[in-house]
């Protein structure tokens, strides 16, 4: 658990935070821990059942699923600045549907999730707030998502004349 | 924008009295380099026109295997390497280009060109550069980036993001370390990877949300599959880059390469001789157009 | 015989007779004499030696998707308006051997005997006579210059015919390449009963002229041939207005009218064919069989080929609306930007030959009072 000073100035790399009042910097921080982390450190594996919302600041994180017959497949990073574990702030998914590894040495943030839900229930500025970025996170991910199933880089089916 | 008169040295490459006829190029080396990826290094087997070929990076030659046909082919050479051998990289899709996939060292091909545009080094000089490639669409970029290297001090920070399906497809992964070294910011990505890969999993255009441009001195310079470019333009646009700073190479059914034969156009365009290289504020009126 | 005093720009009046011994003449000198003849219930464009290989008393009767020959008993040989040739084939060969690669070792040239073609090309009408004039601003360029078409180009000889009887779907007129001609030929025929009224416009077609038995023509034939002329003008009655053109089709690639005419097209690409301007290739390798040889050739292609615009992971225009679009606003669009003239000269074949009787000055029509609504 490293101190209070060190996670404010951490949080105030990541521009979101930085536009934040100070009353609702100072609550998401207190729900802030930093973790710096090695290489092949395990967040979570798919079907866990932990509640916390990740922010990488320093390093790559690899979401991944197992595929049988394919083995582990990493199918988006989080770079720095970049949110993962997301669903757990939404009020639905309670079991993690993919794996987060640290794949370089990494620092991230993590956030006691269920706080944040009590926060954003209690203070619906800070919630619609939350949110927004939420969606925004999501967007991004959709839209990512979106070129990867398009599978630009694939070879066409059929074979013709060049 | 206009077709460098360099590159319409009449005795270079090109017969101009005999329709279509090639010169006739010797394969020297065969590199594997992905699943269905090949390059060929070549020379001309008449060592005169070895000697006078040129080219800018961006363009394109004919490549002529006999029995087969012909297939347009970007050039990959990095120009001033030792060798001065003709290299283009080859995704094997379709007739030609899997009957060069089965070519050995000492085998003949026929070679027409250069033709086409190039990539507009001198008059990005002072910018920042971010070359947005993936798949078969870094080769193309390949001349321009030793070019770039060779002429560091010219331009501002350089960033070359590159994209493949897997870690397996990735071009030239031996040449990464040597462009780091010459301050090329290299962002590459995968769509998906494997337990082994610990680089980033994502796309190309998704690094504009990570990284500030300057929209005043920032060119960019993108190819690949269209559908790639299509979003590196529109958050490359969205950054405010003025579309003029917005390079872009097409790709269309080529089969003279000198504006001839009508198989490439798109609008007003012959993407063989106007092209392929276009500035986007040339083509912002049609490249959205469907089926166009 | 005698030379009396002959200058390009005078008209003289040829009996008929003569003009066999013109194009004996014209043979004489190396020309191979290319002139219509009746065929197949048609015109076609092929190899005559005189006035008995022509269409006498035949006129010819077009609407969309139809064309229909009539004997009219008449003594003319150039009454009908031509068929679905175009002289097109000459200069830019429907297909054209190349050269062949040949294995000996390794890869070799033999170089096509490219034959020298000197092509007198009989009865050449103005819309076709416009249609070569915007082929050689394709075929003859600074940066690109087609040697098959060149050396055919420079030996040719025109005698151009004025037609007098406009069919329903010409509309030379709107596009300003007839039915009059004006320059750029070595000699022009207008038909009367009994007599060639021929004006010379080269220093060629004077030498030729020179030799026959010709008169200068009377007030009355002057007269005649005016007044047919005039009757010819008037007879069109089928007009394309190019006022708003490239702009109004490309400036409106999305108009519903497109598909409309993406559902009636069939994609057959007989207009292309037909068009005496259109000039898409391909060029093919045919292999022996155990690959010692390929002899390469060019061959006519068309934009509404399937294949035309594929591209390694599809095709660009997979459907016939975008391959119809394609089409129209190259002809009447981008044509002007990249060669300086519309691609299109008013001879109507498109619309006689196509199957499905599209007709492009109704369907320009149609998006101009689809934009306007």
């Amino acid at each position: 658990m490293l101190p209070t000073a060190e996670i404010h100035s951490a949080l105030r790399k990541v521009p979101w935070f930085n536009g934040l009042t100070v009353d609702h910097f100072n609550k998401i921080a207190n729900l802030a821990r930093l973790r710096q982390v090695k290489a092949g450190t395990i967040f979570f594996r798919e079907g866990d059942k932990q509640d916390f919302v990740y922010i990488v600041l320093e390093g790559r994180v690899s979401l991944d699923i197992f595929v049988p017959h394919h083995g582990k497949v990493r199918f988006c990073t989080a770079e720095p600045y970049d949110v993962f574990g997301w669903s757990s702030v939404t009020p639905g998914m309670r079991q993690r549907t993919a794996g987060a590894e640290a794949v370089l040495e990494s620092t991230v943030a993590c956030f006691n999730a269920e706080g944040l839900r009590q926060l954003a229930e209690s203070d619906h500025d800070f919630g619609y707030l939350l949110m927004r970025r939420l969606a925004n996170v999501v967007a991004s991910r959709l839209m990512i998502t979106r070129l990867q199933l398009i599978d630009m880089f694939a070879r066409p089916a059929e074979i013709v004349n060049d | 924008m206009t077709i460098l008169q360099a590159n319409l040295l009449p005795p270079t490459a090109v017969f101009p009295d005999k329709l279509l006829l090639p010169l006739w190029a010797e394969i020297i080396k065969v590199i594997p380099e992905a699943e269905g990826v090949i390059t060929l290094q070549l020379k001309f087997v008449d060592p005169q026109v070895h000697d006078r070929y040129r080219f800018e990076p961006g363009q394109f030659n004919m490549l002529y295997i006999p029995g087969y046909g012909e297939a347009a082919i970007s050039l990959s050479s990095d120009r001033e390497s030792a060798s001065g051998l003709v290299v283009h990289t080859i995704r094997q899709i379709g007739n030609v280009t899997r009957a060069a996939g089965r070519l050995k060292i000492g085998d003949i091909v026929g070679i027409r060109g250069p033709f086409g545009t190039s990539w507009p080094l001198e008059a990005i000089q002072g910018m920042d550069v971010v070359i947005a490639c993936g798949g078969i669409g870094l080769p193309p970029l390949r001349g321009a980036i030793y070019k770039i290297i060779r002429n560091r001090e010219h331009y501002g920070k350089v960033t070359l993001l590159y994209g493949a399906r897997t870690p397996s497809d990735l071009l030239y992964p031996a040449e990464y370390e040597a462009w780091q070294k010459a301050d090329i910011d290299l962002q590459v990505t995968v769509d998906r990877g494997d337990e082994n890969w610990t680089g980033r999993v994502g796309v190309v255009p998704m690094w504009f949300y990570h990284f500030r441009v300057d929209p005043h001195k920032t060119a960019v310079l993108t190819c690949g599959p269209e559908i790639m470019m299509r979003f590196v333009i529109f958050e490359a646009l969205a950054r405010r880059i003025p579309p003029g700073n917005i390079y872009i190479s097409l790709e269309r059914n080529m089969k003279c390469g000198q504006g001839a034969c009508g198989h490439c156009q798109q609008g007003p365009y012959f993407i063989c001789k106007d092209g392929p290289i276009f500035p986007f504020s040339t083509l912002e009126n049609i490249f959205n157009v469907e089926e166009y | 015989m005698i030379d009396k005093n002959l200058t390009i720009g005078s008209s003289v009046s040829l009996p008929k007779s003569e003009l066999d011994n013109l194009l004996e003449d014209l043979r004489k000198m190396g020309y191979e004499t290319i002139g219509p003849c009746l065929q197949d219930e048609s015109i076609v464009y092929k190899g005559i030696v005189g006035l008995k290989d022509l269409p006498r008393g035949i006129q010819s009767e077009q609407k969309p998707a139809s064309y229909r020959l009539i004997q009219s008993g008449k003594p003319r040989y150039f009454d009908f308006i031509p068929g679905s040739q175009s002289w097109k084939q000459f200069l830019f060969p429907p297909r054209q051997t190349l050269f062949t690669a040949v294995k000996d070792g390794r890869w070799q040239f033999k170089e096509n005997e490219d034959q020298d073609h000197r092509y007198a090309l009989i009865g050449v009408r103005a819309c076709e006579l416009a249609a070569i004039h915007v082929q050689d601003k394709v075929f003859l360029r600074e940066d690109f210059s087609d040697p098959v078409y060149r050396q055919r180009r420079e030996g040719l000889f025109l005698l151009a015919v004025n037609c007098l009887d406009p069919d329903e779907t010409c509309f030379c007129s709107s596009m300003g390449s007839g039915p009059k001609h004006t320059a750029g030929f070595d000699l022009c025929i207008t038909e009367l009963d009994e007599t060639f009224l021929v004006e010379i416009g080269s220093e060629l077609g004077r030498t030729l002229i020179a030799e026959r038995n010709f008169e200068f023509p009377s007030a009355f034939v002057q007269n005649a041939v005016n007044q047919s002329l005039e009757h010819a003008n008037e007879s069109i009655l089928r007009k394309l207005d190019t006022s708003d053109l490239p702009d109004l089709l490309i400036k409106n690639l999305d108009a519903q009218q497109w598909t409309e005419v993406g559902k009636r097209c069939l994609a057959c690409a007989n207009c292309t064919l037909v068009c005496p301007t259109c000039f898409c290739w391909d060029a093919t390798d045919s292999a022996e069989i155990l690959g010692r040889s390929s002899v390469r050739e060019r061959v006519w292609d068309s934009c509404f080929n399937p294949n035309f615009s594929y591209v390694v992971g599809g095709n660009t225009r997979p459907n016939i609306r975008s391959r119809y679009r394609q089409w129209l606003t190259h002809k009447l669009g981008a044509w002007q930007g990249q060669f300086g003239v519309l691609g299109c000269v008013g001879c109507g074949r498109c619309i006689t030959w196509c199957p499905a009787g599209i007709d492009l000055t109704a369907e320009v029509e149609a998006i101009r009072a689809e934009v306007k609504a």
